[in-house]
């Protein structure tokens, strides 16, 4: 991730992930909640990158809090908000940064994790957004330290995402409608775990294609 | 669908545009969004108070905002919170140095939204913000210790918490104070509810959920939630033993006890039927010996044309039932000093 345009490709390439998974989400999410997380997400990132397009701005931290804000008022559902708070918090956690190499990818994801933890009061294993992100954020730390290219630590974090979405199977959900499911709950996948693995996967790509991991 | 609309998508700005076209000299908005609603009466050094949430409940949440009651509210679309931006238009255009409460209903959407507000009302603006969150509806889950994190949903109690902390705010007291106030409501009001027909949210064209021509559901809440117990309608009295009796062991309401009552409808349901449920909820109060020192009958929480009903208690000590009984002038609740 080498510049704030990066970035702005990187918020683009998730809209256009959200957008075409929109049917899939909905489908989800109308097991157990109201069926509008396809909407949501698809607006919600797209809102968010159209707000950074044009920006004059280098520094990704502030672009990201700046995308974050764009999406709190564009969708401001349950899911939307949670979203828009780990964008922002992102945001902080890289701000002053014009490129964003391992560590500092790491930085944003683990920036992004906390800031949907801190909004949501949620924690891991609640199945949840956190269940699919907690395993990339934790892989993406682990190869901080072993000194992974970040090619193949996005990689790795989307692999642990998908795992971690995967795992949400069999867990009782303690938050939102599904909870008043109760164990009923335990063999609905989780629409929020999936959309962590949509934007790992989506990181992935967008390394593997962009040409921006020169890092 | 049957609705007296335009177009589905035009519901939310349009009753907006209705209501400030007929109460301009009460409310206005703020700025060019008429999603942000305030009382056209400033007053200087007073705790401001908001509110928000999903339209589609009125009078719930903007139509209690006015003397003696709340100076601001945010207005979502059809069940969904509005933004954090919208909320924190509201709070700048309310605060007159005295600080901001919040006062909302129990759901994830505008609980993240609202925290997020005041984080940016303390961070962008240096505007001191508290929060109190309603959740009194006891067909919603277990009461839980302070600290923990209550799944019970705001419904029409919500009304005695906007009233008690208004007065308050509306009598000098302090954010503290006025928070302290709002949060001894929220203790004492319980509501139970129950449901006969769906409603339709306009964009979406159909009934929410489904129910028999000849069934109601205990417990339901107001965006059709499931409740405690489907079944076949029973006569008005069963009906209201068996949503009274889980609200008086609640607390407990005591024998002793004073309390104020409402009976809301939930939007289908009309008068006449609210004070047939009335007539039985004083019955039961009177033999357990609990005085009602004043009763509210009629559309305070709705859930657009959904037929059904909510019973309200709120118990009173003697500063509570001093901010019930106070005045207060808004677009959908007047009242002269009780």
């Amino acid at each position: 991730m080498n510049s704030a345009n990066d970035f702005k490709l990187l918020m683009s390439h998730w809209a256009d992930i959200m957008e075409a998974n929109r049917d899939y989400l909905t489908r989800l999410d109308s097991v157990v909640g109201d069926g509008d997380l396809g909407l949501t997400m698809s607006d919600g990132f797209r809102a968010a990158s159209n707000a950074i397009a044009r920006q004059d701005q280098e520094d990704i931290g502030r672009l990201a809090y700046l995308a974050g804000k764009a999406m709190s008022t564009a969708v401001p559902s349950t899911m939307g908000t949670l979203m828009a708070s780990g964008l922002m918090a992102a945001g902080k956690a890289v701000v002053g940064r014009k490129a964003l190499n391992l560590e500092g990818v790491a930085m944003f994801f683990q920036g992004f994790y906390q800031g949907v933890m801190q909004r949501g009061k949620a924690r891991p294993g609640e199945k949840t957004f956190l269940d699919g992100m907690a395993p990339a954020v934790e892989s993406l730390l682990e190869d901080c330290k072993t000194g992974a290219s970040l090619k193949d630590a996005a990689l790795g974090a989307a692999h642990r995402a998908h795992e971690g979405f995967l795992a949400t199977q069999g867990m009782t959900a303690k938050h939102g409608r599904a909870a008043g499911r109760g164990e009923g709950s335990r063999d609905i996948l989780d629409p929020g775990a999936a959309v962590a693995d949509f934007l790992m996967k989506g990181f992935a790509e967008f390394m593997m294609e962009s040409g921006a991991n020169k890092v | 669908m049957k609705k007296i609309i335009n177009r589905p998508e035009d519901f939310v700005n349009e009753m907006l545009e209705g209501l400030y076209a007929a109460h301009s000299g009460s409310v206005k908005q703020v700025g060019e969004d008429r999603r942000c609603l305030v009382s056209a009466h400033k007053q200087e050094g007073k705790v401001g108070i908001a509110t928000g949430g999903g339209s589609g409940h009125l009078p719930l949440f903007l139509g209690y905002v006015g003397k003696g009651m709340l100076d601001g509210c945010s207005i979502g679309d059809v069940f969904q919170s509005p933004s954090a931006e919208q909320m924190l238009a509201v709070t700048r255009a309310i605060d007159s140095g005295a600080g901001v409460l919040y006062i909302y209903g129990n759901y994830n959407g505008d609980i993240f939204n609202f925290d997020m507000a005041a984080e940016m009302a303390d961070f962008e603006e240096g505007i001191r913000v508290e929060s109190v969150v309603a959740g009194e509806d006891v067909a919603s889950g277990v009461p839980v210790k302070a600290g923990e994190k209550s799944t019970r949903r705001g419904v029409a109690g919500i009304f005695f918490v906007y009233k008690c902390a208004g007065a308050a705010a509306a009598a000098g007291l302090s954010l503290d104070e006025v928070k302290r106030v709002a949060l001894k409501a929220c203790d004492n009001v319980r509501t139970m509810g129950v449901a006969l027909t769906p409603c339709i949210v306009p964009r979406v064209g159909r009934p929410g959920f489904e129910i028999g021509e000849d069934e109601m559901e205990i417990g339901m809440g107001i965006h059709g939630e499931t409740g405690i117990r489907r079944g076949k309608l029973l006569p008005a009295d069963e009906i209201v033993d068996e949503m009274l009796s889980p609200i008086l062991a609640d607390l407990p309401y005591s024998a002793g006890d004073e309390v104020a009552v409402l009976i809301n409808g939930l939007g289908a349901t009309p008068l006449e039927e609210q004070y047939i449920i009335y007539r039985r909820v004083a019955q039961v109060l009177e033999q357990k010996g609990i005085p009602v020192y004043h009763t509210y009958v009629g559309e305070y929480a709705t859930s657009m044309e959904m037929a059904g009903a909510s019973i309200s208690l709120l118990r009173l000590d003697e500063e509570l039932r001093q901010y019930i009984g106070a005045p207060a002038d808004t677009p959908f609740f007047k009242q002269f000093a009780l």
